[in-house]
């Protein structure tokens, strides 16, 4: 009877600290599932990398209790606990254990060949894809500016409109947010063309430096369509540490639908004839400076909906065509075009982020802040307040001399949502 | 060694004559002249540590602020600018500003202590040593004061932002100049710690009876003579890229940044370990006091330094893992990363040995020995992990790594001196910091450290980069970044307290007698603080931990000491150095040309005229002042004078106290 009400009272115990083992861990979950955690891989490599690393963990973690439990031991055991252990007669002067250490020595190297042989086994395997699967990898180029990525599909050909009005063959190009097929390794070609970058995307790989005079890439692989985090891990200048970028991972259908999209040119909204922009008053929030640009619009548990959505055309309620049309002018007096491409419409700048589809995207400002109309008049009306030393606001608005009222921002920011 | 001695100069000929260019022979013992003119390596030491001391408060300061800027996502303390100078200048300070010359500190107080030497080799050129580090730490802070800003480039530089092109202001500039100058300082200490060791050990003491200290600052020395000219050359470059348009690192002319990266880390890395390993030799000679029994396999210790300061040129490329090196080299760093854990591991061992079926007394300097071993075990086996290059991949430039280098660094390094400082402070003042105040500040220090840097390893596998100076509130990292902020202000409080307790120990602590803590090495042997010429007779040598052995036979050493005494006292007393204003001069005249060369900008227009002008003028102005000043130095031959002893070991003729630090 004793016995299992003994027995009883242990299970319940037990019950409840599995109960608390399970809030703790939970709650790890909450600590270690972030957006650019490398607990919680998402493809191949970077699970790869974390099992290496939970391998190195388990081995330190054995070195360290049996090397610290002996620390702890001898602290505890050999200490002086009294004024007489004090000025006891010294220990005997003991110079050492050849035999001892020898062991020691053999213990340890044993440690490290465990560590050692996946160690060789995982950089043969993360450095490149297999001969075999090489003809399979889709290819991209990503190259690192101060401060964003561009991202280039050396195998898809986009339209632009030449000056004759006829249709041709142009380069696929966007920028800080890199769309491949998910289920497909992905090989990216990295590139730089000022300082040194890298390029990291922890859910699916370690990363990988943008070297100048150094053709560098990386291979990756999403498991499952996603929505991943990116950011610059090398310290590359002034504003470093708002180099950021996204990866959307998509089934392959979706994915040549999206190249097909963006292959055309911007999209134009037809202006009727006559019409002149609406007297409206527009009231954008004011921020100030480094204020958070995100909400929590893609914290949820689907961020790659939320990208979806971003795809959709707006309801042509929201749109004034005749702002749009002013804003498209702007952005060639403006001098933006000087940077700036928007195939079909106007610009061969190779120097900023390619912007034919920017509406389609989810966030702007290199990753750093969230695609909308708030955040985009934000960016326009004082890039230095969002990005310290970009170059849009150091060799643009002041070699140029660019002033914008806030019509002209207005128009622009309809211009640039317009451009799905 | 008498022959040797007697065939040099070092012990001067009473027949010379002083040569008539010298224009002054500086003779005062206080006052600033003296320590401006001083060449007494005890003195140059307290310069050392001083200076040390100093900018381990203005790099603490640096990272208070980094760390109040991050304390919460988004936030607007600092600007990115201001931010990217704090970090460049926190890393800058602490390894060349803090940590290098506290150990140098040591090296010069202890070293020729421990093996029974009067001074160093070359005692003047130990002051330029001082005047030089000096001054290049001069010119790299002198961006607070200026216009363009401190650098910003990170400390690691890595070409091509510290090109013209994407760094333009002076900055860079003067970074470049003050770490050189930092390398001819160090390197210039180095060869004359070598030479002291090979050459100025007391008889007796064979190579295999040098204490572990010593050892350690020998390897140390021959680290930083192999490693300083990579980074020498590499800084070269980027001047002449800088200042005469070459194009080493231009990429638009084909320059190749991976050359930088590679120069630099093979500078780097040996650097890492000429910042562990006085570490290593000063828990090498505490534990062993505090546990009452010698150190656990001696000659192991000293082979497993050697061997770590041997392999530690072959790792460089470890911080490298993610340039894309290809598979083979990734595997061969990988691997010899790898096999540097096993001497690393071995001294570890040693020190567990050392203590065990000791008699461990838990006095202060005790404490930070063992707080060293805890946490340079931990910062180890976070570095097997960085070993693991795919692993590093995503470790690589994050906060992990901050947490790795930190474990050991500050749970390393600056542990391992501060215990030093507790250890050696009886010897150097005379006076004993209390174990109240020593053992509050081993607390916070302790707790404050593993709070900041704890739940950085976290911080790093959950994605946060390094060098970031804000980022934002959805990703994970607010409470790692709270938690870590709190833990930096018990750490400077901690540090806080350490300091103060020593500053009022300096002049108000409990006095000491001679050897308080019963220890086993040399150094004990002397009064403290020691007089100006260290030794009465030169000690001679019966065994390793000599100082022990000379306790343990009292009545034989006793006769020995007599005997030389007599000898020493018939020949022609004690040789001292004459003092030397040179070396000061010679520091003057770089600081000059430093400053010349540092502020050029060779596309103004006005470079040669107009405001510009005088700016190439202070560089030739500085340039030659130097020139003179080191012929100057060379004219005046290295002479001394004797000295004299009263039986009670005062000075005949002098009063006995005056000198270095001495409060009687």
């Amino acid at each position: 009877m004793r016995v299992s009400n003994l027995s009883n009272r242990l299970a319940r115990c037990a019950r409840a600290a599995a109960a608390l083992a399970g809030v703790a861990l939970l709650q790890g979950c909450v600590w270690f599932d972030g957006p650019q955690s490398t607990f919680d891989p998402a493809g191949p490599v970077a699970r790869e990398q974390l099992n290496l690393f939970y391998l190195t963990c388990w081995v330190s973690l054995v070195i360290f209790v049996l090397v610290g439990g002996a620390l702890a031991y001898a602290m505890f055991k050999f200490r002086a606990k009294t004024e007489a252990d004090t000025h006891a007669e010294p220990p005997e002067q003991a110079h050492g254990n050849p035999l001892v250490e020898v062991g020691l020595i053999g213990a340890s190297v044993l440690a490290l060949v465990i560590i050692a042989i996946p160690t060789l086994k995982d950089i043969w395997f993360s450095y490149d894809l297999p001969e075999a699967e090489k003809a399979n990898a889709y290819e991209v180029t990503a190259t690192g500016y101060q401060w964003w990525f561009k991202f280039e599909y050396p195998k898809e050909t986009a339209q632009t409109i030449d000056p004759t009005g006829k249709l041709v063959n142009a380069a696929l190009t966007t920028g800080n947010e890199l769309v491949i097929p998910a289920g497909r390794p992905v090989h990216i070609n990295l590139r730089t063309v000022d300082v040194i970058h890298s390029f990291w995307i922890p859910k699916l790989a370690g990363k990988v430096d943008m070297m100048p005079n150094r053709a560098n890439f990386l291979w990756v692989e999403a498991d499952k369509p996603g929505y991943f985090w990116g950011q610059c891990a090398e310290f590359c200048g002034e504003s470093h540490a708002v180099m950021r970028f996204r990866v959307i991972a998509l089934k392959p259908s979706e994915f040549y639908a999206w190249v097909a999209a963006q292959s055309a040119p911007a999209r134009r909204v037809p202006v009727p004839d006559g019409a002149s922009p609406k007297a409206e008053f527009a009231s954008y929030k004011s921020f100030h400076v480094n204020e958070p640009g995100y909400t929590d619009r893609y914290d949820g548990l689907s961020p790659l909906d939320e990208w979806r959505k971003q795809q959709l055309l707006p309801n042509p309620v929201d749109e004034d065509p005749a702002l749009i049309a002013k804003g498209r002018a702007l952005f060639t007096a403006k001098t933006c075009i000087q940077c700036h491409t928007i195939r079909g419409d106007a610009g061969l700048g190779v120097a900023g982020p390619e912007l034919t589809h920017v509406g389609s995207r989810t966030t702007i400002a290199g990753g750093l802040l969230e695609n909308n109309r708030d955040e985009l008049h934000r960016w326009i009306h004082a890039p230095n307040e969002v990005k310290p030393g970009n170059k849009m606001w150091v060799t643009g608005y002041l070699v140029n001399n660019i002033k914008l009222t806030p019509d002209d921002e207005n128009a622009l920011v309809a211009y640039l949502s317009s451009l799905k | 060694m008498e022959q040797a001695l007697a065939k040099s100069d070092f012990l001067a000929k009473e027949e010379r004559v002083a040569k008539p260019l010298v224009l002054w022979r500086p003779t005062a013992k206080t006052g600033l002249v003296s320590w401006l003119t001083t060449v007494d390596h005890k003195r140059i030491g307290f310069l050392y540590g001083g200076c040390a001391l100093f900018f381990l408060v203005m790099g603490g300061i640096e990272a208070l602020l980094i760390r109040i800027q991050l304390a919460v996502p988004n936030n607007t303390f600092l600007t990115s600018a201001q931010y990217n100078e704090m970090f460049t200048m926190h890393a800058t300070t602490m390894i060349f500003l803090v940590v290098m010359p506290l150990g140098a500190a040591f090296f010069n107080f202890v070293m020729p202590l421990q093996i029974g030497a009067r001074d160093v080799a070359f005692p003047r050129l130990n002051a330029f040593s001082f005047w030089v580090f000096l001054v290049g730490a001069i010119i790299l802070n002198l961006g607070w004061f200026m216009k363009d800003g401190a650098p910003d480039a990170g400390w690691f530089g890595y070409a091509p932002l510290t090109t013209r092109q994407f760094s333009p202001t002076h900055a860079i500039d003067m970074w470049v100049m003050g770490l050189q100058l930092l390398g001819v300082a160090s390197i210039a200490a180095a060869l004359n710690f070598i030479v002291t060791i090979i050459n100025l050990r007391a008889p007796g003491m064979t190579m295999m009876r040098l204490p572990v200290f010593t050892w350690m600052t020998l390897f140390t020395s021959f680290l930083i003579i192999l490693s300083f000219p990579a980074i020498t050359i590499a800084l070269v470059e980027v001047m002449m890229d800088r200042l005469f348009g070459t194009n080493f690192f231009e990429v638009s002319n084909g320059g190749m940044p991976i050359l930088w990266q590679h120069l630099f880390w093979i500078f780097g890395h040996p650097e890492v370990y000429i910042l562990i390993l006085p570490a290593m030799g000063v828990i090498s000679e505490i534990l062993p006091t505090f546990a009452r029994k010698p150190l656990f396999g001696y000659p192991i210790v000293v082979f497993s330094g050697a061997s770590i300061g041997f392999l530690g040129f072959g790792v460089w490329s470890h911080h490298m893992f993610a340039t894309g090196m290809g598979t083979m080299a990734t595997a061969a760093f990988a691997m010899m990363t790898m096999a540097i854990a096993v001497p690393t591991g071995v001294k570890m061992f040693n020190w567990i040995g050392t203590i065990w079926g000791g008699h461990l007394s838990m006095r202060v300097p005790m404490m930070f020995a063992l707080g060293f071993l805890w946490m340079f075990m931990i910062g180890g086996l976070s570095g097997i992990m960085h070993a693991a290059a795919p692993a590093d991949l995503q470790q690589h430039g994050s906060y992990f790594v901050v947490a790795h280098f930190h474990y050991v660094l500050i749970g390393g390094s600056l542990f391992a001196l501060l215990a030093g400082l507790h250890y050696w402070f009886p010897l150097l003042f005379g006076r004993r910091v209390s174990e109240f105040w020593g053992k509050v500040a081993f607390w916070l220090i302790f707790i404050g450290f593993n709070v900041t840097f704890f739940p950085m390893h976290f911080l790093g596998l959950e994605g946060m980069p390094r060098r970031t100076f804000t980022y934002d509130g959805n990703m994970g990292w607010n409470l790692g970044n709270m938690v870590s902020t709190i833990g930096a202000m018990i750490l400077a409080i901690g540090i806080g307290v350490d300091l103060v307790a020593m500053l009022y120990t300096y002049y108000k602590g409990e006095r000491t007698h001679k050897d308080p803590w019963d220890a086993r090495t040399l150094e004990w042997s002397l009064p403290n603080p020691p007089m100006e010429y260290n030794f009465q007779q030169i000690p001679h040598i019966h065994a390793r931990d000599g100082w022990w052995y000379e306790k343990h036979h009292k009545e034989e050493i006793a006769k020995e000491n007599a005997e030389r005494a007599k000898a020493e006292h018939d020949d022609h007393g004690i040789h001292m150095p004459f003092q030397s204003i040179y070396p000061f001069l010679a520091g003057l005249g770089i600081l000059i040309g430093g400053i010349g060369v540092s502020v050029i900008d060779p596309a103004d227009p006005k470079i040669y005229t107009g405001f510009w002008g005088p700016k190439i003028a202070v560089t030739i102005l500085g340039g030659l002042f130097m020139f003179v000043s080191v012929v100057l130095w060379s004219l005046e031959g290295c002479e001394g004078y004797h000295i004299h002893l009263n039986e009670d070991g005062s000075i005949k003729g002098e009063d006995p106290h005056a000198g270095y630090g001495a409060k009687h």
